[in-house]
């Protein structure tokens, strides 16, 4: 790779012309996973603080029920796709493996991000060029995206678990996480609070991205949207 | 001479047809079909009366109050038919010297034949004084009975979970009875106290059936313990229907509407109270208008408070709860977005408009 | 200290120590020593609370309106009465004001429990102090029926009933598993009553077994469960709807209302049909076994129960009295004062606890409490394995409270006394016929027997006043009423930044208070002052001893090795030890 004369993941200072970094499966999950992220956190609240009541007859509304649906379509959308992505990166190239790890052991990985938090701080001049994530945002994705995904996903596995009742496949599955996290309330306090770390990461992520966008070197939003990084100087 | 449980209900003038229908009763309050029907009546045919030491930690004494509210089995039948209460310290005659002599008999007698059910826990602050019984503390009585024991029982939150007294700063260390009596299987009726029909349709399966019920991970009977209070509570179609007591006594507390608004805990609380009921099927707390507190699992006494949905979370200042704590974390992102958007626009660092550059080598 | 006067009393602790540990048939873990003479009298008494679990403590710091719950689990057997006096307390310090029918309601659910609980403690925690069981099997079943006929309408009462009752406990007998009746003190020359009675005990045991399991039901539609049903701040949580939309689905409708008044009219016959012609007859036999009197000639404590409207805490307005008298003085009935900081305090001088000053009492507002276990120089045994306790030291979990320096006695007989003393006539008369139909003095009232009868008295006067209640619930709703909560101040905004309140009752077993202090919408301090710390109140700085040392002394045993008089006194106050210590 052409990167071996700087840091590792860098471009080189002087590189230029688009790449081809987020292949289509890569970049038609990211847009899934928003959308269902967004639709999951929506409903989560609308869960945890229900709208103000209907009255009538029970069966003539369904208005927590749709919601709980909507829910769990959504993490449907939003667990399947995550485990499609996982799939992925065994075929997709090597920047749909970078989400998922870190390269702790790498000294140049580590002058990187050092690179970028000084840059995020102001003090550094230039930005700096990366074909796939830059340091910083991937340990940001893989600490906040990742681990508060499997989070959500297994609280959220062992919630739904809990609906479906003893011995139901999701209880095989997911059961085995309340007692690891505490008891059932706690459970729901753990999803809670792995909503508001997902919801964190987001606002972050979305202003880091235009952010680049703006004044880095490299293209960024329509690289999720067209898979080409495309260098400035 | 010891009779069977037979020969002595048939003695206390319990006829045939009737014993088989106290069998059916049982096997119904079991959820077993009625093909366990004659199973249970020839356990009790072949069995003596299984004697049980019912031991007294920490507790309130409402674990045994509730059982003696059994209606079906009756408490009366429990303890003059089914099993051999030898130890009790609430119902017993004797009392002092003769009351600890009761348990030496039975552990010599029967050892690995007696059940030990335990109501409350050992305090282990203060080298366990903070119970004493005939001058020593509780928890060596409870590890010696359990020591000799066929089956341990943890009746109730307090000897399964710990319960109000083990409630933060829990000043005794009041400690569940798992945790001290390591080495033994034990089987958890949690519930504050435990709904009577679960009491007794425990002890009616292992004495009858001469083993323990299938227990969940936690060592709870799956028969009784394995769906949530909202699972079956007669109010769920108001939950989904999005009908909800907004406050007590208005119109939707009137109509019977869905107590999730209120701080219902039937969400995150595993009982058999919206299948079983109380008293004989009488009520459970939801039918009678109050929100379920989660009486039956670990810890919910710190799980409070008892009137909001999510809990309190320790250590962030008053009423502090994931929501509280996560609009203040989205709230400093989005000032940190906002703060830093704003440096970055008054210092338009490394901003050289010259963005042509695209070569369009597409290497990978 | 081996021999002193106080109150009245000679304590001398010379002779023989008999220790019984655990005391049985109770509430809790108590723990009695006595000292007897040659004679076998008991010439000195030591009660020792021996369960503790920080429940004051537990409380600090959280929500006012949860308190309920968590004061309700200081016991299960009185349960609710904590969790009542509890939302009082609150509702007290936030000058919260209650509807009529939630008023109604919560007498409904307390008197219900007065019944059940004096009914369970008669025949299953204290008839075996005065029922010799295995003796029924030698009755006459015929003359069994005789005498259940001759004493009440009662209509289980043939020859065959009690013969199948006898039958049934001489196989049980003949099994050879005695269950909890191995170790009794059957036989001992104490017991008095003739085999037909006490086959009809014993029979009645198992009745009444059956029988108290209903009577809660009626908690059970009020409050969702029994044990420990549930309660609520500003009102009560079972909304009515008699005949609007979906009263079905309502807590409170007719059917219900039907249901619980069913429940009334059979706990009224059971306990003026079977409970109080039980007692009579029993107590005709133990007419001259006058001991245990203790506190109760002398000092008793009422503080008054079941307010006929709403959020009027004048005892004028109470149907349980309140009133102090003072070395025996019937003629003076003093009122009480919770607020004044000088009227109730509590003692740790010999208590497992610790007080920057232990020679000054503290009154429960600022009351403190932290554990200190140790033990007196002159104990017996190890820190582990207490064989004698010193009375001169620490030697109880339970605090010794006073009112203006004085050890009192509470509980049924205690109220009795003082609506006797105060000649309401619904206190009066029936103490007035009881004592006539045995054929004693007024001054029998006080003793252990006096205590026992003052309790199934009481049992009927709730479960009349249970029909009150619901009738009055009843005019409520006809006249259009049918409020149970008021939220006005339920959210913690509309609360003033610091508040304290006292909210108090009386429990099954006596006198009860609470006192809070709320600071920021937290529990800044909490104290539960309770009928047993009375009762069982261990010594005070001026040596003065609580109600059940008062009541042991100068009693003589049949068998020392059997302490069956011990066991006798003691049940007669209903001992409850995890509400003593809390
Ligand atoms: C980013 C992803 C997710 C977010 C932000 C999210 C958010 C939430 C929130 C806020 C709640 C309400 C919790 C409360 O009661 O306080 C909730 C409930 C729930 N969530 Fe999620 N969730 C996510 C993913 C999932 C997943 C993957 C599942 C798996 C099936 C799931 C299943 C559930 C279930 C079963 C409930 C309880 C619903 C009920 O009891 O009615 N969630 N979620
Ligand atoms: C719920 C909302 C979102 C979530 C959870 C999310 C999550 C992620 C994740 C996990 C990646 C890494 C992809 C991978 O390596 O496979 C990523 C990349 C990216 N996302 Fe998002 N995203 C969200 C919304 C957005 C939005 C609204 C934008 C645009 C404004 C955006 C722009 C980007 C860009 C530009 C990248 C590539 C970053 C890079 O090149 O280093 N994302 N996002
Ligand atoms: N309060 C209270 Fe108590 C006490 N002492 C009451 O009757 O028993 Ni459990
Ligand atoms: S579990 Fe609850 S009901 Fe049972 S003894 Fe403990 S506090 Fe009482
Ligand atoms: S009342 Fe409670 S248990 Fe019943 S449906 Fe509502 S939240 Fe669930
Ligand atoms: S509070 Fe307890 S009694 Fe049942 S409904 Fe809830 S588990
Ligand atoms: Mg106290």
């Amino acid at each position: 790779m052409e990167n071996s004369d700087t840091e590792m993941g860098a471009a080189p200072e002087n590189e230029m012309g688009a790449f081809y970094i987020y292949e289509a499966p890569v970049r038609l999950w990211h847009w899934i996973n928003a959308a269902s992220i967004l639709v999951l956190a929506g409903t989560g609240l609308l869960i945890a603080h229900p709208l103000p009541s209907v009255m009538g007859e029970a069966s003539h509304h369904f208005v927590m029920g749709d919601i709980r649906f909507a829910h769990f379509i959504s993490a449907w959308l939003f667990g399947g796709g995550f485990l499609i992505r996982i799939l992925w990166s065994f075929f997709g190239n090597k920047y749909s493996r970078e989400l998922f790890h870190l390269p702790l052991k790498d000294g140049s990985w580590w002058r990187s991000l050092g690179f970028e938090v000084r840059w995020n701080l102001f003090l550094e001049k230039r930005a700096r060029k990366y074909y796939g994530h830059n340091p910083m945002a991937q340990l940001v994705m893989f600490t906040f995206f990742l681990l508060g995904t499997l989070l959500m996903i297994l609280t959220g596995g062992a919630l739904y678990a809990e609906a479906l009742g003893g011995g139901s496949w999701a209880d095989h599955l997911f059961g085995w996480v309340t007692p690891l996290v505490g008891q059932p309330q706690d459970l729901r306090t753990l999803h809670h609070l792995g909503m508001w770390i997902i919801l964190v990461f987001v606002v972050g992520h979305i202003y880091m991205a235009i952010r680049e966008d703006i004044v880095g070197r490299q293209t960024s939003v329509s690289t999720m949207i067209s898979g080409y990084r495309i260098f400035r100087k | 001479m010891s009779e069977t449980v037979y020969e002595v209900m048939r003695s206390q003038g319990i006829t045939r047809r009737s014993f088989l229908k106290f069998c059916s009763v049982m096997a119904a309050g079991m959820s077993l079909g009625p093909a366990y029907v004659y199973d249970i009546a020839r356990a009790l045919e072949t069995r003596p009366r299984v004697p049980v030491l019912w031991l007294h930690g920490l507790e309130c004494t409402c674990c045994s109050e509730s059982f003696i509210r059994s209606s079906h089995p009756l408490a009366k039948d429990v303890i003059l038919s089914m099993i051999s209460l030898d130890y009790d310290d609430t119902l017993m005659a004797a009392a002092g010297f003769q009351a600890e002599a009761c348990i030496d008999a039975i552990m010599e007698k029967h050892p690995g034949e007696y059940i030990l059910a335990v109501e409350g826990n050992p305090p282990l602050n203060e080298d366990g004084m903070y119970c004493i019984v005939g001058g020593k503390p509780f928890v060596e009585q409870l590890k010696h009975v359990a020591s000799r024991a066929k089956a341990v029982i943890a009746w109730g939150s307090c000897a399964s979970w710990g319960c109000v007294q083990a409630a933060k700063p829990n000043p005794t260390q009041a400690t569940p009875i798992h945790k001290v009596l390591t080495d033994h299987q034990v089987v958890k009726i949690p519930g504050c106290p435990p709904i009577a029909e679960v009491m007794t349709g425990v002890i009616t399966y292992i004495t009858a059936f001469g083993r323990l019920p299938d227990l969940d991970r936690e060592g709870r009977p799956k028969m009784f313990y394995s769906q949530r209070i909202h699972d079956k509570c007669y109010r769920r179609p108001n939950f989904d229907a999005g009908q909800y007591v907004e406050h007590w006594d208005d119109e939707g507390a009137r109509k019977g509407y869905c107590l999730y608004k209120v701080g219902c805990k039937g969400p995150v609380t595993y009982n058999a109270c919206s299948t079983t009921g109380w008293n004989n099927g009488v009520s459970f707390p939801i039918k009678s208008g109050h929100g379920c507190i989660g009486c039956s699992e670990e810890n919910f006494w710190d799980k409070g408070p008892f009137y909001k949905h999510l809990s309190n979370l320790d250590g962030f200042g008053i009423e502090a709860d994931a929501d509280t704590l996560g609009a203040v974390a989205l709230g400093a992102a989005g000032a940190g977005v906002a703060a830093h958007a704003l440096l970055t626009g008054l210092r338009k660092p490394g901003k050289e408009s010259d963005d042509t550059g695209s070569k369009g080598n597409e290497k990978i | 200290m081996s021999a002193y006067e106080t109150q009245g009393f000679r304590l001398d602790n010379s002779g023989r120590r008999v220790v019984v540990d655990p005391v049985t048939r109770i509430e809790g873990h108590l723990r009695c020593e006595v000292n007897i003479d040659n004679n076998n009298i008991i010439r000195n008494a030591v009660s020792s609370g021996t369960m503790w679990r920080g429940i004051e403590t537990i409380l600090k710091g959280r929500d006012p309106r949860d308190a309920w719950a968590f004061t309700q689990r200081i016991c299960g057997v009185c349960t609710g009465v904590h969790a009542l006096v509890s939302v009082r307390t609150v509702e007290d310090a936030l000058g919260i004001r209650i509807p009529e029918n939630a008023n109604l309601i919560r007498n409904l659910m307390h008197a219900t429990l007065y019944a059940q609980d004096h009914l369970v403690h008669f025949y299953h925690l204290h008839a075996m102090d005065w029922v010799d069981v295995p003796n029924a099997l030698k009755a006459d079943p015929r003359q069994t029926s005789a005498i259940a006929q001759k004493i009440s309408r009662w209509p289980n009462s043939s020859p065959g009933y009690f013969r199948d009752i006898q039958n049934r406990l001489k196989k049980f007998v003949e099994s050879g598993q005695l269950g909890p009746f191995t170790n009794g003190y059957w036989g001992n020359p104490s017991y008095r009553l003739p085999a037909e009675v006490n086959l009809l005990a014993v029979t009645h045991y198992l009745e009444a077994l059956d029988f108290q399991k209903d009577i809660v039901k009626i908690q059970t539609i009020l409050g969702g469960k029994n044990p420990h049903p549930n309660w609520l701040v500003g009102g009560v949580p079972c909304a009515i709807n008699i005949d609007g939309d979906l009263a079905a689905g309502a807590p409170l409708n007719m059917e219900r209302l039907n249901y619980i008044s069913q429940i009334i009219d059979r706990t009224i016959t059971f306990i003026d049909e079977v409970y109080i012609p039980d007692l009579v007859a029993i107590a005709s036999y133990y007419k001259d076994w006058l001991y245990g009197a203790g506190l109760s000639s002398q000092n008793v404590l009422a503080y008054g129960e079941f307010p006929d409207r709403a959020n009027i805490t004048d005892p004028k307005n109470l149907l349980l009295p309140q009133g102090a008298i003072i070395n025996g003085d019937l003629s003076t009935v003093h009122p009480v004062d919770l607020r004044n900081p000088t009227e109730i305090e509590e003692y740790v001088v010999h208590s497992w606890y610790r007080y920057p000053d232990e020679t000054k009492g503290i009154h429960p507002w600022d009351g403190i409490t932290e554990p200190h276990y140790i033990l007196g120089k002159n104990t017996k045994g190890t820190p582990t394995n207490i064989q004698e306790l010193d009375e001169d030291g620490k030697y109880s979990f339970i605090k010794a409270p006073r009112w203006n320096g004085h050890a009192m006695e509470v509980g049924p007989l205690a109220r009795w006394v003082v609506g006797y003393a105060l000649k309401k006539p619904e206190f009066k008369e029936p103490v007035d016929k009881l004592l006539g139909t045995l054929g004693l003095p007024v001054t029998a009232l006080f003793s252990t027997l006096g205590r026992t009868a003052a309790r199934g008295l009481e049992a009927s006067w709730a479960a009349h006043k249970m029909r009150y209640f619901h009738d009055r619930l009843m005019a409520n709703i006809r006249a259009g009423d049918t409020s149970t909560a008021n939220t006005d101040k339920w959210e913690p905004s509309t609360w003033p930044r610091e508040a304290k309140g006292v909210g108090f009752g009386e429990a099954p077993r006596g006198a009860l208070a609470h006192w809070i202090r709320i600071k920021e919408t937290r529990i800044e301090n909490y104290q539960a002052v309770v009928p047993t710390t009375w009762n069982a109140s261990p010594r005070d700085p001026k040596g003065q001893i609580g109600a059940y040392e008062a009541a042991l002394l100068n009693t003589p045993l049949a068998d020392p090795k059997q302490p069956l008089e011990i066991l006798r006194t003691l049940h007669s106050f209903d001992p409850c030890l995890a509400c003593s210590t809390h």
